[in-house]
């Protein structure tokens, strides 16, 4: 569903380059870049307070940044605010989930599709993401409050897939969720990236994360600590160290 | 009996008008989480351009009103603009600003209109209809229709057009609204304007029910606000039932407390808001640290 | 100072001579500015210190002058006991409008006061007693012995000194300690609370102030005018104050009265365009909320940040640096196995049915530090809700050295001795950091506010006394550099460290650490290890919620480990890091698997 080709027939590359946060004043992140190729799955990850989030929020243009430029494919999205990024094909899933709780599941999906008209692919969109979550289509008419955590968090991913992304930003998918949740999860993402969807995910569940991606950024205090393929990081005890402070 | 049925009829049609400056108040509010102190003034606005276009220019009654809810929706999305600065910051400077509005709008009305209010005859012939030995006013059933054909346009457009269900998405979450793609400021302009449009709505019907004067807008402001917070804020059918609620509490105070009705209906409000601060159908929310 | 002082002279001279250069009309119009400045200084109390929206303060107002007019006219009473009494009433009146603030706030709170101002214009316009819409006339004028106050020349002399003394006693209460905790509560009442600020106590004390204020202007009014009527008390002159305070800066009593007189003015030469001055004031009351929030008062401070970006003046100020810590004096030493100081048992907490916090047990023994760690969402913030008392559990016991405390109010368990800080900082931010301090280190109670009456002297001295001992405790925490700046605009670390030194500044038994370390760098994170190991050393008992592990595992004596909702993991922190659960709770499985954890310590 997600493979829809852009005007070039392939995937679009996106390239961030010097990413940083301030709020008030603290640097929640410094100087941030990266680079996620078409259908890649990269991974950012770092105990808490590391930046992580607010290195995504500030990509979607959420909080205030300053960056040097970000691009996607041929877009330049340096100047591009939060509420036009959905345009340009990259699809958000808030750190907490963040649905719409007074709104009926198959609404909040809707208004993932924004954007698109409410008719035609955008009804076929919706099929493939009930498919996807089929407990969605059985809550359909439930107020997405009522659901549980990761009812939620599916419900927060099919929103993201309904404006049809060809880039997902996922922050924390795993917060608050039972093993067996998790697992849920990470295989939708595998599936998803296997269609082609790129994946930029943030965690703080390291495992998770190696299983998703090929591609990680370690992040402490705000910046970069070190970058490498997921396979390697796995292996490597600083990335423990950083976890465990041991 | 007779006398009860008498009055809580009586209580309705003002009621109905509570309701639907009700459902402005409410509308604003969740989208926005503000409280708009011009909402009365806007009301009162909207009651004197609706019976001058009636009035003086001689268009016909609705078509008056099409023409001053226009005029008004325009003032809405001005105070939204003015304001937008202070949105998601600081209510209480957000909401002092409002008032600032509402003390401008009052003296507009004079400056325009002149101090002394004006009468509005009814727009339907005036002779009521007896049922089972009731009296009802025609123009009573017309106003309880209006306001219920409004709360179900408002209610279609909340509910089935995709930028109602926005609006209300922007009200629960704003940032993930602007993740989805939705403007915000743009949501919210439009929420206001609609809130002044119910207000016109609510003003014009109900010139040929009070006197049309500067002064209206504080009381039937406050009324309906205080409908809006009985039904629990925010919620569509709770701002109808507290409307309702507060016209009919009116018409039994005015019956048992004559001059003293005012004060006997804000006495009840006063007790309700201490008792239940959400209101009958409001949610309690949760304190976060 | 010395300044000020002459400033407050030539004005004093200014108010004495004032009346030799003016005619009568313009003696009263003077007359009725300084009630309206009055009106506002008691707004300004309840509005900008209290942050209580008060929209009733023209019904205090009206009350105060009805309540003479009845007094003196209808039961023939002398004009000076009709007066104190009517202040009295005033005052009931202002404890009434203001219960409602005990359970709501901010918007409803304007409407509920707007309703019950209403409420009082509709009793007036109908009541016989109050004379209907003609209101009440005849009201006798004031006599002072030797005096004729009839004249409105002296009657402003009376008036001038009963502004003075009421001015002064504002500014007297905002710069003590009960002004001090006013501010604090409408900075941040969760906060307020949690540091021993009585709430309710003090929103009714606001209320209670601006009515007096109303009930004093009130008074005068009638003594001045000899007549009441309805119309003097309408909603219009509620929004005409309203303009005055905000346009002349609700924070600051002095914006108030300057706000009042220069709109009062205002209104005087636009006598003749009421409607066009009406139009003015509202515009500009639009246009200060937008782009002056702190009034005419905050103008001064505005334009000097603004020459100083403009580099016309040269800012010789240097930046002020953190100090070095300096540890407590050990007090006892430590004993194992102590008593638990706090108890926590079967404690439920959910909302709307997700369970945050699920059946959990924990007993902390005195002198320890405990650490809570655990993935995000697993509870652990809301956990010290509960024990804080922001949260009532949905079930379970909170024990705090064998007293039942479970759902006590917030100020109640801080007098108890449980100080804690907030995950994202929850300082005061319009106060200076000496006052974030002394509003914790304060002692006084709500009751102790009639000393603001009888012993004005007494409330002075010991606000001092707290100052120096607010002094040593900043020495302490090596933050006396930044006693008088504003915490929003220290860098982030120390920032932290203030409230740090807010929490112990309660003396507390217990203190509750919300992520201490985070946002911190690994210089910051240091120093605090060695802040809270000497907090524990004088036999305070601390519990912290933290992400940095190694943090954790050098400081904590004990490690408690959370996972949604419940406890997966308790013991020595060496022994809980290695446990699977723990590792699996936050990288996952496998990774629980591979080589031992000891050999890859080594940095």
């Amino acid at each position: 569903m997600t493979a829809t080709p852009d005007q070039s027939g392939i995937g679009r590359r996106l390239v961030v380059d010097g990413l940083s946060v301030r709020y008030g004043g603290v640097t929640a992140a410094h100087d941030v870049s990266f680079t996620v190729q078409p259908g890649q799955s990269v991974g950012i990850i770092g105990a808490n307070g590391a930046g992580k989030t607010s290195t995504l929020k500030a990509l979607m243009g959420l909080v205030p940044r300053t960056v040097r430029s970000i691009r996607f494919g041929d877009a330049d999205l340096t100047r591009v605010p939060g509420r036009a990024m959905v345009r340009h094909g990259i699809g958000y899933v808030p750190e907490g989930r963040h649905v719409f709780p007074g709104l009926p599941v198959e609404k909040n999906l809707l208004l993932g599709a924004y954007t698109r008209r409410w008719k035609g692919p955008t009804l076929d969109t919706l099929g493939e993401v009930y498919e996807l979550f089929p407990v969605l289509r059985e809550m359909r008419g439930r107020l997405a409050g009522a659901l549980s955590g990761g009812q939620q968090q599916m419900l927060a991913i099919g929103r993201a897939l309904m404006s049809a992304p060809q880039l997902m930003l996922l922050d924390e998918p795993s917060m608050g969720l039972s093993p067996k949740l998790v697992s849920e999860i990470v295989a939708v993402l595998k599936q998803l990236n296997e269609r082609g969807l790129s994946i930029l995910l943030v965690e703080q569940n390291a495992q998770l994360t190696f299983e998703v991606t090929t591609e990680c950024l370690v992040m402490e205090n705000g910046v970069v600590a070190m970058t490498d393929t997921s396979a390697a990081l796995r292996q490597n005890p600083q990335v423990r160290k950083i976890y465990l402070g041991l | 009996m007779q006398v009860f049925l008498q009055t809580f009829i009586g209580g309705m049609s003002l009621g109905a008008i509570y309701a639907l400056v009700a459902l402005g108040f409410s509308l604003v509010y969740r989208t926005m989480g503000l409280v708009n102190f011009a909402h009365g003034s806007v009301v009162m606005i909207g009651a004197y351009l609706a019976s001058t276009f009636y009035l003086t220019v001689r268009l016909p009654f609705a078509l008056a009103m099409v023409v001053a809810i226009g005029v008004t929706g325009l003032i809405g999305v001005i105070i939204e603009r003015v304001l937008r600065p202070l949105e998601n910051k600081d209510f209480d400077l957000m909401l002092i600003g409002t008032i600032g509005f509402g003390i401008v709008l009052e003296a507009l009305a004079i400056v325009i209109w002149g101090a002394t209010g004006r009468a509005v005859p009814s727009p339907v012939p005036a002779a009521p209809l007896d049922v089972f030995g009731l009296r009802i006013r025609t123009y009573d059933l017309v106003v309880l229709a209006i306001a219920a054909a409004a709360t179900i346009l408002l209610v279609f457009f909340l509910q089935r057009t995709k930028r109602g269900v926005a609006m209300q998405a922007v009200a629960m979450d704003h940032q993930a609204a602007t993740a989805v793609g939705i403007h915000v400021g743009r949501s919210n302009s439009m929420a206001f304007m609609i809130g002044a449009g119910l207000a016109t709505l609510a003003g014009g019907l109900v010139g040929p029910l009070l006197y049309v004067s500067p002064a209206m807008g504080g009381l039937l402001g406050i009324k309906g606000f205080a409908g809006a917070i009985l039904g629990g804020f925010g919620s569509v059918p709770g701002a109808i039932l507290g409307g309702l609620s507060i016209g009919v509490i009116d018409s039994f105070a005015a019956g048992h407390f004559q001059g003293y009705s005012e004060l006997v209906t804000f006495l009840i409000f006063t007790m309700i808001i201490m008792i239940r601060p959400t209101g009958i159908f409001g949610e309690r929310t949760v304190n976060r640290a | 100072m010395r300044f000020r002082l002459g400033v407050l002279a030539v004005l004093a001279v200014f108010a004495w001579l004032l009346p030799y250069q003016l005619n009568s009309y313009t003696m009263h119009v003077v007359n009725v500015m300084l009630l309206y400045a009055i009106l506002a200084v008691g707004l300004g109390l309840a509005m900008g210190v209290a942050g209580q929206i008060n929209l009733a303060q023209v019904a205090f107002f009206g009350v105060g002058a009805y309540a003479t007019a009845v007094l003196t006219v209808r039961a023939g009473l002398g004009f000076w006991v009709a007066a104190l009494l009517a202040v009295l009433a005033t005052a009931a009146v202002g404890l009434v409008v203001g219960t409602p603030a005990l359970r709501v706030q901010s918007h409803y709170l304007g409407i509920v006061t707007l309703g019950l101002a209403l409420a009082f214009t509709n009793w007036v316009t109908n009541s016989e007693l109050a004379g209907g819409a003609e209101g009440i006339s005849g009201i006798p004028r004031p006599g002072l012995p030797g005096i004729d106050l009839s004249s409105a020349y002296l009657y402003y002399y009376v008036e001038l000194l009963l502004f003075a003394v009421t001015l002064a006693f504002g500014l007297f209460v905002v710069h003590t300690s009960l002004g001090r905790r006013m501010r604090a509560m409408r900075d941040d009442s969760l906060a307020a609370g949690a540091v021993g600020v009585e709430v309710p106590a003090l929103r009714m004390t606001a209320f209670l102030l601006a009515s007096v204020y109303g009930g004093v202007a009130g008074v005068l009014y009638s003594g001045l005018i000899g007549y009441v009527a309805p119309e003097t008390f309408s909603i219009a002159n509620m929004f005409l104050l309203l303009a005055m305070v905000i346009i002349g800066g609700r924070q600051s009593l002095v914006g108030c009265v300057v706000g009042a007189i220069a709109l009062a003015l205002v209104r005087e030469v636009l006598i003749d365009y009421p409607t066009y001055a009406q139009v003015a004031y509202g515009s500009v009351v639009v246009l200060t909320v937008v782009f002056a929030p702190t009034g005419l008062a905050g103008l001064p401070q505005r334009l000097r940040s603004a020459a100083g970006r403009l580099g016309w003046r040269r800012t010789v100020r240097q930046a002020a640096s953190l100090s070095p810590f300096q540890p407590y004096e050990a007090g006892p030493a430590r004993v194992e196995d102590a008593a638990p100081i706090l108890e926590i048992r079967d404690l439920s907490m959910h909302f709307k049915g997700v369970k945050a916090v699920n059946d959990v047990s924990i007993a902390v023994p005195a002198g320890q530090i405990r650490g809570i760690v655990g993935p995000n969402g697993s509870g652990k913030t809301t956990l010290f809700n509960v024990i804080s008392g922001l949260y009532r559990p949905t079930a379970g016991r909170v024990i705090l050295d064998g007293r039942d405390v479970t759902a006590a109010r917030p100020h109640a368990l801080a007098h108890a001795g449980i100080a804690r800080t907030f995950q994202n900082l929850r300082l005061f931010a319009a106060l200076t950091v000496r006052d974030n301090v002394l509003v914790a280190l304060d002692p006084t109670r709500a009751r102790g506010t009639w000393r603001y009456l009888v012993l004005p002297l007494g409330v002075w001295r010991r606000d001092r006394a707290l100052r120096r001992e607010a002094d040593a405790l900043l020495d302490r925490f090596g933050l006396r550099a930044f006693a008088d700046s504003q915490p929003t605009a220290l860098p982030y670390g120390t920032q932290r460290r203030v409230e740090i030194a807010r929490a112990m500044a309660a003396r507390p038994r217990l203190v509750l650490l919300d992520e201490p370390a985070a946002g911190l760098n690994g210089d910051e994170v240091r120093q605090l290890c060695d802040i809270v190991r000497s907090i524990r050393d004088t036999g305070v008992t601390v519990v912290v919620i933290e992400h940095n592990m190694g943090m954790v595992m050098s400081l904590c004596d004990h490690v408690t480990v959370f996972a949604h909702g419940a406890i997966i993991a308790d013991g020595p922190p060496e022994e809980v890091a290695v446990s699977p659960e723990v590792i699996e709770a936050y990288l996952g499985e496998t990774m629980a698997m591979p080589a031992p954890v000891a050999s890859e310590a080594q940095r």
